[in-house]
C-alpha cells in the first residue's frame, strides 16, 4: 500500500512546499511597499483618525482635506516647478553636449582624440564631494552661490553620457553614414538624420538615468538653494519637515504622497524600460 | 557617478554580466573591444599629409567637443585642481584666503572627529555592501525560480520601486514610520517585545537604522543586476548538473556562484562607492548625531565646508575621500582575478 502511494505523496509534499515558498514571496510584496502604503493611507485620513496606534490601514471615509492644505500651507507648486525646470534643463542640455562630443569621439579622427577621451574617462572616478568646495568658491566669486544656475550649469556635462553614447554610436554601421555623406549631408546632418534616430534606445536610457538622478538630487540643491522660492521638491520638503512635525504632520504626508504616487503609476507602465536602463547605467 | 565606464578596457563582468541593451546591438558586450581598439596606437591608414576631408573632420570634431570640453574644464578638471590648491589655504569666503601649506593635512592627523567619521563611514560601508549582496542575492534567487509571471512582476515592482524615490522623501518616510509615538514599524516592533524604541536618537541604534533604511531604498538595484546575471545562466546547465547527481547546494556553490561572479563583483564595486559617500539620510534625519554616531565623512565635509565655511579643510577632506575610493576600487579590481570568472561566459 505504502509503496503505491509514495509517488503521489511526494508530489503532494512538493506542491505544499512550493505553495508555502510562494506564500512567503507573495507576502513580501506588501511588506516591501508597507512604508509607502502606510504614508499614503495616513494622508487620506482626517487629523483625528491618522497616526493612530495600532496603525490604521484601511478607511471607509477618506478625506482630501490634507491635500488642500498642501496648497494652502506649503509652496508645493513652486517646488514642483523648480524641480521640473532644473530636471528639464539638465536632461536636455547634457543629452545635447554628450551626443555632440560622443559623435566626435566615435567617428571623427582628430589629433588628441585618445588623450582627451582618457581624460574624460578618468573623471568618472571623481566623486561630487571632491569638487563641491572649489565649485562653491567659483560660484561664490561669480555671485551665483544662491542661484539655480549654480545647480544646473555644472550638470550640463555628463561624462558617463559621452561614454555611453560613444559606445552606442560605434555600433551603428558606417555604410549608412557614408551613403548619407555621398548624398551631401553635412556632419551635423549625419548626426541628426542618421545617428540620433538610430540611437533612440541609448538616448532614452540616458534621459531616464539623468532625469531621475537630477529629480532626486539633494546634495547640490541643498548647498546652493537656501531661499525657499528657489528650492526643488527634495530640499523644499526637507526644509519644511521641522515646521510641520508638531502641528500638522499630515500635510507633509500628503506632500510626500503627491511626490511618490505619480512615480509609482509611471513606474507601473514603464517598469521594463526603467529597470533595464537603470541597471545598465548604475547610478547613486 | 559610475565606475563601469572608467574601467572599460578590463571590465571583468563583460560578456556574462547584465545585458545592457536588450534587443539593441549589445553595447555591453561589444563595447569592450571597441574601447580597446580606439585606444590602441594609431588608426589603420597613416598618412603624413592631412587630406581636405581629414582636416574638415578634425575641425568639425573640435567644434562638436567644445561645449563638453569647456564645461569639463570649468566644473570637473578645474575644480579638481582647485581642490588641491584650496586645500593649501584657509578660506572662509569672507576674508581673503590665507596660505597654510600642509596645515590642513596636519590638522587632519589630529582631528579626532575626522577619524571617528572615517570609522563610522567604514562601518556603514561594510554593513551596507554585505547586506546589499546577501539580501539582493537572496531576493534574486527567490524570484528566479519557477513562479507565476504575475508574482514575478509584483515582486520586481515592489523591490525595485523604492530605488526611484528620492533620498529626501525616503528619509522623511523613514522618520515617520520609525517615529517613537506614531510610527507603525515602532509599534509592531513593540508588539514583538522591543519597546521604547527611538532608533535615530539612540547612539547605539542610529547607524544601524540608517543601514536598514539604505538597504530598503537601494537593495532593488543589486537585486535587478543579480537577477539579470542569473538569467544569463542557461537552463540546460542546471539540467546537466542534476543528471550528474549534484545537489541543490552543490549546484549553487560550484556553478551558480562562479557564473554569477561578474555580476556580484559589479554590485560590490558600485555599492561600495555609493555607501562610502553616504550623505542624504544622515544630513536629513540625524545631522550626524546623536553625538557623532552617524557622522559620515561626506556629512563632516558638508559641515566643514558649507556650515562652518572652512573651505580649505573641506577640500582637503574631499581629496582624502578621492584617494580612499581610488585605492579601494583598484584593490577590488586587483582581488577580482582571484574570484571573478569571465572565461565561462559563453
Amino acid at each position: 500500500m505504502a509503496t503505491t502511494h509514495a509517488p503521489a505523496l511526494a508530489k503532494v509534499a512538493r506542491r505544499a512546499r512550493r505553495l508555502s515558498a510562494n506564500t512567503v514571496l507573495i507576502l513580501m510584496v506588501p511588506i516591501f511597499l508597507a512604508p509607502v502604503i502606510w504614508t499614503v493611507v495616513q494622508s487620506f485620513l482626517p487629523g483625528s483618525g491618522a497616526l493612530r496606534i495600532p496603525p490604521v490601514w484601511v478607511t471607509a471615509h477618506p478625506t482630501i482635506a490634507n491635500y488642500s492644505s498642501v496648497f494652502n500651507l506649503i509652496p508645493f507648486f513652486t517646488f514642483l516647478f523648480n524641480s521640473v525646470k532644473i530636471t528639464l534643463i539638465i536632461t536636455c542640455g547634457s543629452l545635447v553636449t554628450s551626443a555632440l562630443a560622443a559623435y566626435a569621439f566615435a567617428r571623427l579622427r582628430f589629433p588628441g582624440r585618445n588623450a582627451l577621451f582618457l581624460m574624460f574617462l578618468a573623471a568618472l572616478m571623481v566623486p561630487n564631494v571632491v569638487t563641491a568646495a572649489p565649485t562653491y568658491v567659483l560660484m561664490h566669486s561669480l555671485h551665483l552661490a544662491t542661484s539655480q544656475t549654480a545647480v544646473w550649469l555644472p550638470g550640463l556635462i555628463n561624462v558617463f553620457g559621452i561614454f555611453l553614447l560613444r559606445q552606442f554610436f560605434r555600433g551603428i554601421p558606417r555604410d549608412l553614414e557614408d551613403a548619407a555623406r555621398v548624398d551631401g549631408l553635412s556632419t551635423l546632418g549625419v548626426l541628426r538624420r542618421i545617428i540620433l534616430p538610430l540611437s533612440k534606445p541609448a538616448l532614452a536610457a540616458l534621459a531616464i538615468l539623468i532625469g531621475t538622478t537630477t529629480w532626486n538630487d539633494y546634495f547640490w540643491p541643498s548647498i546652493y538653494l537656501t531661499n525657499r522660492s528657489q528650492m526643488t521638491l527634495t530640499v523644499g520638503l526637507v526644509s519644511l519637515q521641522g515646521e510641520y512635525k508638531e502641528g500638522s504632520p499630515l500635510v507633509m504626508f500628503a506632500a510626500v504622497s503627491m511626490t511618490v504616487l505619480p512615480l509609482l503609476v509611471l513606474f507601473l507602465f514603464t517598469q521594463r524600460a526603467i529597470t533595464q536602463s537603470l541597471a545598465m547605467t548604475s547610478f547613486r | 557617478m559610475s565606475l563601469s565606464a572608467s574601467t572599460a578596457p578590463t571590465r571583468p563582468w563583460r560578456g556574462s554580466g547584465p545585458r545592457l541593451f536588450p534587443g539593441g546591438r549589445g553595447v555591453g558586450t561589444s563595447s569592450t573591444t571597441q574601447a580597446t581598439d580606439a585606444l590602441a596606437p594609431r588608426g589603420r591608414r597613416r598618412r603624413t599629409r592631412l587630406t581636405t576631408r581629414e582636416r574638415r573632420d578634425a575641425l568639425a570634431a573640435y567644434l562638436l567637443i567644445s561645449p563638453a570640453l569647456l564645461l569639463f574644464i570649468c566644473f570637473i578638471a578645474g575644480p579638481l585642481i582647485g581642490a588641491i590648491v584650496l586645500s593649501l589655504f584657509n578660506y572662509d569666503l569672507l576674508t581673503p584666503p590665507r596660505f597654510v601649506g600642509l596645515g590642513n593635512y596636519r590638522y587632519l592627523l589630529h582631528d579626532s572627529v575626522a577619524w571617528k567619521s572615517l570609522l563610522v563611514t567604514t562601518e556603514f560601508t561594510i554593513a551596507s555592501v554585505v547586506l546589499h549582496v546577501l539580501v539582493g542575492l537572496g531576493l534574486a534567487l527567490a524570484v528566479n525560480r519557477k513562479i507565476s509571471t504575475a508574482l514575478r512582476y509584483g515582486l520586481r515592482t515592489a523591490i525595485f520601486f523604492p530605488v526611484l524615490i528620492s533620498w529626501a522623501v525616503v528619509s522623511l518616510i523613514a522618520e515617520y514610520t520609525l517615529d517613537p509615538n506614531f510610527g507603525f514599524i515602532t509599534y509592531y516592533l513593540g508588539q514583538l517585545g522591543i519597546h521604547n524604541l527611538n532608533v535615530f536618537e539612540n547612539p547605539s541604534t542610529a547607524l544601524g537604522a540608517i543601514v536598514g533604511v539604505d538597504l530598503w531604498h537601494t537593495v532593488g538595484f543589486s537585486f535587478i543586476v543579480l537577477l539579470a546575471g542569473l538569467q544569463t545562466i542557461p537552463p540546460y546547465l542546471y539540467e546537466a548538473a542534476r543528471v550528474d547527481g549534484a545537489g541543490t547546494f552543490r549546484v549553487f556553490r560550484t556553478m551558480t556562484l562562479p557564473m554569477l561572479s561578474p555580476s556580484l563583483f559589479f554590485v560590490i564595486v558600485i555599492s561600495f562607492i555609493g555607501a562610502f559617500q553616504i550623505f542624504d539620510p544622515v544630513h536629513i534625519i540625524t545631522q550626524g548625531g546623536p553625538g557623532n554616531a552617524t557622522e559620515s565623512i561626506v556629512q563632516y565635509i558638508y559641515q566643514n565646508g558649507f556650515t562652518d565655511l572652512y573651505m580649505g579643510y573641506a577640500a582637503a577632506l574631499g581629496l582624502v575621500v578621492l584617494v580612499v575610493l581610488l585605492v579601494a576600487t583598484l584593490g577590488q579590481f586587483g582581488l577580482a582575478r582571484f574570484w571573478v570568472h569571465n572565461e565561462i561566459a559563453d
